[in-house]
């Protein structure tokens, strides 16, 4: 079959080369990878996930479970692309997927010729010993559908905000028609529509709307639109819907790359999304040919593509005789019509398709089913026998078997925002019934399958949604119409089967769902359709259910022997089809992920060496390039010399809350654990905050600056919490009293000046006039001035056990400050030396406020004794926290003075070698002790003294640790003192 | 996405806001108020920061079922 020959809608002549599974093919402008491959003569285009069947197109849309294709070239490849909606590009590399090394060839499809199949729960019950884990590698490396990609170099997704009157999503008959009424009404309209072009039934259906071919039709209305200024936005998939907002994904050719994700928020929404096909299940009913009816009439009008030579068409409705009738137009030869209903259910067009097609050579079959497809890497025939006698079986010859078992309506919807739905026997499925306000379904989702009933629905529909948006109301005529006839189906699920058949009588093809697992399940104990989907998968795939859920649903209601309506189908869920990451993110990639937050230094630290590391939202230096290679030497290069001269760091990103107004005092004395209102003006205190649990929520500094004024600085990662913490006791619990809460932390740059030589290079810095002040002033007491001309205070505190000063000082003269310290000697330090100087001393980093620390854990029991009735006060005392074995903070080294131990080592004892009684919260290589020496949240059983084994195998293995004081250095505090 | 109304700023989407917490019972023990939070299906009292706009603390009552927001209303008052 050349591409060239064929005619179909879609086709544009022009030809294009493409690649698949490393060979070269030809297919046609216009084509999608499934149509070019199928009209090549390719059928298998896959293998299933679990038991590698091999595996060709089902369907024609986005339900396809089968053909699902990785695209481009390594390292840039995008996996799991729909083969049925993936455009033809010229150049186009596509391969399958689930098969190594071949498709025709695969290793892991012989595990099922050995042993048969893993039926459901195989993985749960087998892999348990020793463990799950000793066997997820080697599983692994076999499940999933298709390989991630290392790079796919796909660009940033644009996401458009929008908002209209009427949101119509579905471009077939209904939803045309309702987006037709709802632009007369004067409505703004915004139509979604997932294939590249609308028409959706339409394209292939036989029948007239308003004395026009349906397609002409189509063209007509599509241009009325245009002009009633209505938007029309194809390859765009309603694929979520959330308090209004509605997501629709345009992803053109069916492949990721330039995409835009549309938020639309409509005043009123009508769901025309149509009802998906189902098939039966019979044994081999996977197996490549076998392929929905009304996909492969898709394929005939979109592509041109004959799907068969020799057809069998399998259904249990009066469709199948049209869709018969217009195949055999087409050229192929349909062997016979196999229909599972009584001769006499057949209503009186269809009787008359039928004569035809018998008359020129058809046999149709009433009361019949398809047993099984015969084949062995395709189609070669169907085993046929009379539903009344299944073993008198026949076999016809075909090449093609087509089938289809009803219609699901797509109540799924794109959106799963309640709404309601009920079973219609008439059509073996459910549909839709009360619906939120603002939404409405139209057409086939409302169980509507008549091209006539179809359109007055959606125009219905569409009036209605632009009276209730607040236009006006179309009086001109709908559109009439009429095609096929009515279905008059009679639900069919399964062909009759043995338990060895049932074993291939597939549901949910994409995970291997069969109808024998089905009954493994019940006979498991799993009953309800929910425990059934998790224990099978079925449902679990990218078509979410919308080929196998309902079958599975009628097949468990079987075995169960209770009526479907009971039983019902499992939840749907968002999103509706597939979506790209890349979308999800849109621009938020990369750098725009997050604002970055800079201190009036950060350009100083980037010009001087400085290697910037986030903390929140901040960039911090972490060391100067210029003392070392890596943050590990450069730390202990300037950790040394902070202790030896000196240093300064930029602390501006602590958080700073300027509490003031008469209550300020009494404000803060419940906010934190000890009392802020004994503090004196002029000083300063180290306070803790609690949650409301008891944990230790932050700490920091409070300056009182007057009687009513406080600056409370909080740590650096927590500074936005803490403001809304503060904001939220402001209004509330404090609401209507005299305290003002105000965020300050960008209006002070904080230079921290530490070590023995501080004092004499800020005296050399800020001039005799502030010699006398900083003279004098004692451990946390500040002063306050001018520098400049711009305010500036100077804190007398240590985080670092040596002689320190906080400058707290405008933006504005940051940078020079900081400089003329530089010029003064003091060299520029980062946060590794910063946690160095800080384990050494026994001050908490951050590793140790994790949330689940009490203040009585961290060694804070004299501040709980002050009994200030905090928040968080009450339940300090509860009995949990006075276990015996609870955890509180201590320090640790090595027995032997040299050995190394990392933060998150688990700590043990000799007792109990497979039972952590603690681990490392930090750790660091000490210079000033020339070993390393870390701080440990440990059992309160094990006391000082005791040794203990840190263990980290996937690192640096076992080391022997003594617990010690958790001060490691200077532990008289005369050094900071001096 | 959602939308919360702001008595400030007007309906805006709910990524302007952070959740803080559900209410509990009024008169609970301190206990009860950490670690007895009743979940409840029809109704929901919740506190919200408009924190990505004027910050303003509220008290949101929604039905946790449908996500209907059945009133916002502002917590203190704000700074005066
Ligand atoms: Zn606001």
């Amino acid at each position: 079959m050349s591409g060239n020959l064929r005619r179909g809608t879609r086709l544009r002549g022009e030809t294009l080369r493409f690649r698949f599974d490393g060979r070269d093919y030809t297919g046609q402008v216009g084509d999608t990878a499934a149509s070019a491959l199928l009209a090549n003569g390719v059928r298998a285009m896959g293998r299933s996930v679990k038991y590698r069947r091999l595996r060709g197109v089902l369907a024609a849309g986005p339900e396809e479970p089968n053909a699902l294709f990785t695209v481009g070239t390594d390292p840039c490849v995008i996996p799991n692309v729909y083969a049925p909606q993936l455009e033809l590009t010229d150049g186009l590399v596509a391969r399958s997927q689930n098969r190594w090394p071949s498709l025709r060839y695969d290793v892991a499809s012989l595990l099922q010729a050995g042993g048969g199949f893993f039926g459901a729960g195989f993985y749960y019950k087998t892999f348990i010993w020793p463990s799950w884990h000793a066997w997820e590698a080697p599983i692994r490396a076999l499940a999933g559908l298709g390989t991630a990609p290392r790079d796919a170099n796909l660009a940033p997704v644009p996401h458009e905000h929008s908002s209209c009157d009427v949101l119509v999503a579905g471009g077939g008959a209904a939803g045309l028609a309702a987006a037709l009424a709802a632009a007369r009404g004067g409505a703004r309209v915004v139509l979604v529509e997932r294939e590249p072009v609308c028409g959706g039934e339409l394209e292939f259906e036989s029948g007239a709307i308003d004395g026009q071919a349906p397609l002409e039709w189509v063209r007509a209305t599509l241009a009325e639109l245009d002009r009633l200024g209505a938007r029309i936005l194809t390859a765009t998939t309603l694929v979520a819907g959330n308090g209004g907002e509605y997501v629709a994904h345009f992803e053109p050719g069916g492949l990721p790359g330039c995409s835009t994700m549309y938020k639309i928020r409509p005043k009123q929404i009508v769901l025309a999304l149509g009802a998906v096909e189902r098939p039966i299940a019979f044994v081999n009913n996977d197996l490549p040919g076998v392929m929905l009816i009304g996909a492969a009439e898709r394929f005939l009008a979109r592509y041109g593509v004959r799907i068969g030579k020799t057809l069998v068409l399998f259904a249990n409705h009066d469709r199948a005789y049209a869709a018969a009738t217009r195949l055999v137009a087409a050229g192929m030869r349909v062997r016979a019509v196999v229909d599972t209903r009584p001769a006499d259910a057949v209503g009186a067009a269809a009787a008359s398709r039928r004569a035809a097609l018998v008359a020129g050579g058809t046999e149709c079959l009433a009361e019949h089913a398809v047993l099984a497809a015969r084949g062995g890497r395709e189609v070669r025939g169907a085993t046929i026998a009379p539903l009344a006698t299944p073993s008198a079986t026949r076999n016809f010859g075909c090449d093609a078997l087509l089938v289809s078992g009803g219609w699901g309506p797509s109540v799924h919807a794109g959106t799963q925002e309640g709404g309601t739905k009920r079973y219609d026997a008439s059509l073996g499925a459910f549909v839709a019934t009360e619906q939120p306000a603002g939404r409405a379904n139209a057409g086939g989702a409302n169980g509507i399958l008549e091209l006539g009933a179809v359109l007055a629905d959606g125009t219905a529909a569409g009036r209605n949604a632009a009276r209730v948006a607040g236009r006006g109301s179309d009086a001109s005529a709908a559109p009439t119409g009429a095609g096929d006839p009515a279905p008059r189906l009679v639900p069919f699920w399964r062909s009759p089967a043995d338990r060895a058949g049932e074993k291939r009588q597939f549901i949910d093809y994409q995970n291997d769902t069969t109808v024998a697992d089905l009954r493994a399940t019940l006979e498991e104990g799993f009953i309800d359709v929910e425990h059934v989907k998790r224990y099978t998968a079925l449902g679990f795939g990218t078509d979410q259910g919308r080929i196998g859920g309902l079958l599975g649903a009628a097949i468990l209601a079987e075995l169960r022997g209770e009526p479907l309506a009971e039983v019902g189908t499992s939840r749907l869920r968002p999103p509706y089809h597939s979506v790209a990451m890349r979308s999800i993110a849109g621009l938020r990639v990369d750098e725009n992920l997050r604002i970055t937050r800079r201190t009036p230094l950060y350009d100083w630290h980037l010009a001087h060496g400085g290697v910037l590391e986030p903390m929140d939202l901040w960039m911090r230096p972490r060391y100067y390039t210029q003392n070392g290679p890596a943050a590990y030497e450069a730390g202990i290069v300037e950790a040394r010399r902070v202790r030896e001269v000196g240093g300064i760091v930029d602390g501006s990103t602590l958080g700073k809350i300027e509490v003031a107004g008469p209550d300020a005092a009494a404000f803060l004395d419940t906010l934190y654990l000890t009392k802020a209102s004994t503090i004196k003006v002029g000083r300063s205190k180290y306070m803790v905050n609690l949650r409301e649990d008891g944990m230790v929520l932050d700490d920091g500094i409070v300056l009182r600056l007057a009687e009513d004024r406080f600056l409370a600085t909080t740590s650096s990662g927590h500074g936005a919490h803490m403001l809304s913490h503060f904001e939220h006791y402001r209004d509330t619990e404090w609401s209507g009293r005299g305290v003002t809460v105000t965020d300050v932390t960008e209006a002070w740059a904080v230079i921290v000046v530490a070590g023995p030589t501080s004092r004499t290079a800020l005296n050399a810095v800020l001039g005799a006039s502030w010699a006398e002040s900083i003279d004098a002033l004692t451990h946390m007491a500040f002063a306050r001035g001018l520098h400049g001309g711009q305010d500036l205070a100077v804190l007398r505190a240590s985080f670092s056990g040596e002689l320190a000063f906080e400058l707290h000082c405008r933006p504005a003269i940051a940078v020079g400050l900081w400089e003329s310290l530089v010029a003064a000697g003091l060299q520029p330090y980062g946060l590794e030396a910063l946690d160095i100087l800080r384990v050494e001393k026994g001050y908490l980093v951050s590793s140790e406020l994790n949330g689940q620390t009490t203040p009585a854990d961290l060694g804070m029991d004299v501040m709980i004794k002050l009994g200030n009735p905090c928040i968080g006060r009450d339940l300090l005392d509860r009995p949990a926290f006075r276990e015996a074995t609870r955890p509180r903070l201590i320090g640790v080294r090595a027995v032997d003075g040299r050995g190394r131990f990392y933060g998150g080592a688990q700590l043990t004892a000799a007792d109990a070698p497979n039972r952590p009684c603690g681990y490392v919260t930090s750790s660091v290589y000490s210079p000033a002790l020339g070993e390393w020496v870390g701080l440990a949240l440990v059992s309160r059983l094990h006391a000082e003294g005791a040794v203990l084994t840190a263990r980290d195998p996937l690192r640096i293995g076992d080391c022997a640790v003594r617990l010690t004081s958790i001060v490691h250095y200077d532990a008289s505090g005369g050094r900071m003192k001096s | 996405m959602n939308r919360l109304t702001c008595p400030f700023c007007g309906p805006r989407e709910l990524r302007e806001f952070e959740f803080h917490k559900t209410l509990p019972e009024p008169g609970s023990s301190p206990y009860a108020r950490v670690y007895e939070r009743v979940a409840r299906l029809d109704e929901s009292t919740e506190h919200w920061q408009h924190v990505l706009g004027c910050r303003a603390w509220l008290r949101v009552r929604r039905n946790p079922s449908t996500d209907a927001v059945l009133e916002t209303t502002l917590l203190g008052g704000g700074a005066t």
